[in-house]
């Protein structure tokens, strides 16, 4: 799915849960060494919706999710009544129905919008504008929210003994945390356009492979039958770690290929937020010979998933100026997924 | 723990490893199976087995598996 028509990004809000959580206090609390966090995963901070001392979650998705719809809405200087549909994508929602979709157009007073959720992880923000640029070019509505987020904090079971977990349940507990962004969109341009999606693509990309991640979900019957019957969350990291970064350049090819852009027009880069470390890995692979700037949040923020599109955007447009180009290069290793965009400054600069 | 085929003998009992007594001295990063969470659980394993910490940035720089054994006990 790649190629025209173009949306155009209004505003943008993000939300992250309480104070930034360090290596020494999640070492504290879970016993993993901190330098062992800081030089093989390289992320320094990341939030929880959940209080690490008492294990009282104390944001929802939901609400992590209204807080940065507001913040988008008010950057766009858009009303919710202004918003025809919402498209969600998260893989942590806090209940299976109703959606979180569904809840935040009540939060925000939406009434009578169509609301979409999608079941996704790292390409769901992508994905999301996807099914966005397909609302606004069918001309149902004016504008959209696109939200994305995810409470990784749902699986970090505080009571658990790292020694005994498996590396590949253990290396979540490091990797991941929690947060919401938004964006509202339009079909057409209008007065106070921060940036234009052009080009789109996200396609699946491991036919016949197993997944690289894995989250379960259980209901009553599995819980009666004793516990829980495997790891709620698995990752197969050595495959993260050597097909992203493949995934990663073709994605980036592809983007320059469909758009007509020479890779000296680039300005910023936007790549594949999975640890601090591993992120600077394939920056640097990405960008060698440009002089691209990166645009990364993950080391600061921890992978939360389905947010960190929108915590990216949220860190570049007060960067851009006119007629600025970004790539965005996200790749989802469940069932390998590339996904990206590129993103343009209007000519002139916006109005405010 | 008095040799490094102990710790050795404790990593294939408890990590799932395959290691023989001859890759002692190759380095981490050559051994296949070895990685950083490997060497994370490791350090858990040991400081259960000494009963005391283990210096965890020493472990860190250490280049094979008789490195870290020799951090281990303290030589």
């Amino acid at each position: 799915m790649a190629g025209t028509p173009s949306t155009y990004l209004l505003g943008t809000g993000t939300a992250l849960p309480g104070e930034p959580v360090g290596n020494d206090r999640l070492s504290h609390r879970l016993g993993i060494p901190s330098a062992w966090v800081e030089t093989f995963i390289g992320t320094r901070t990341r939030h929880f919706a959940v209080d690490l001392d008492t294990g009282r979650a104390r944001w929802t998705l939901e609400d992590l999710c209204t807080d940065a719809a507001d913040r988008a809405l008010a950057d766009a200087g858009a009303e919710p009544s202004e918003i025809g549909f919402i498209v969600l994508a998260t893989a942590t929602p806090d209940a299976l129905m109703p959606t979180n979709a569904a809840l935040l157009a009540d939060r925000l007073g939406i009434e009578g919008a169509a609301a979409y959720q999608l079941q996704s992880g790292c390409g769901g923000a992508v994905q999301a504008f996807a099914v966005a640029r397909a609302m606004l070019s069918a001309g149902e509505s004016a504008l959209g929210l696109v939200v994305g987020g995810d409470v990784c904090s749902k699986h970090l079971d505080l009571a658990q003994d790292f020694r005994e977990l498996p590396p590949g349940a253990l290396v979540n507990y490091v990797l991941f945390g929690d947060g919401a962004g938004a964006a509202v969109v339009s079909g057409t341009p209008r007065p106070g356009t921060r940036a234009v999606l052009t080009h789109l693509e996200h396609r699946l990309a491991g036919p016949g492979l197993p997944p690289g991640q894995r989250v379960e979900w259980f209901g009553a019957a599995d819980l009666r039958a004793g516990g829980l019957p495997r790891p709620a969350v698995t990752e197969d990291y050595k495959a993260v770690e050597q097909r992203v970064p493949v995934l990663a350049r073709e994605l980036r090819d592809t983007l320059l290929t469909a758009s007509g852009w020479r890779p000296e027009s680039v300005d910023y880069l936007l790549p594949p937020q999975l640890s601090g470390r591993m992120t600077e890995r394939i920056t640097s692979e990405l960008g060698q010979g440009f002089e691209w700037e990166a645009v990364s949040c993950v080391a600061e923020t921890g992978n939360n998933g389905n947010a960190l599109v929108f915590l990216q955007l949220d860190r570049l447009l007060p960067r851009l100026t006119p007629a600025q180009r970004a790539l965005t290069l996200a790749v989802e290793s469940s069932k390998w997924i590339r996904a990206g965009f590129t993103v343009e400054a209007p000519r002139e600069a916006p109005d405010a | 723990m008095r040799t490094v085929e102990e710790l050795i003998e404790l990593a294939n009992t408890h990590l799932g490893t395959a290691l023989a007594a001859t890759d002692a001295e190759a380095e981490l990063t050559e051994l296949a199976e070895w990685d950083s969470v490997h060497l994370l659980r490791l350090v858990a394993l040991l400081e259960q087995e000494l009963g005391r910490p283990v210096a965890v940035d020493a472990v860190l720089r250490a280049r094979s598996l008789r490195d870290i054994w020799a951090v281990a006990v303290g030589t």
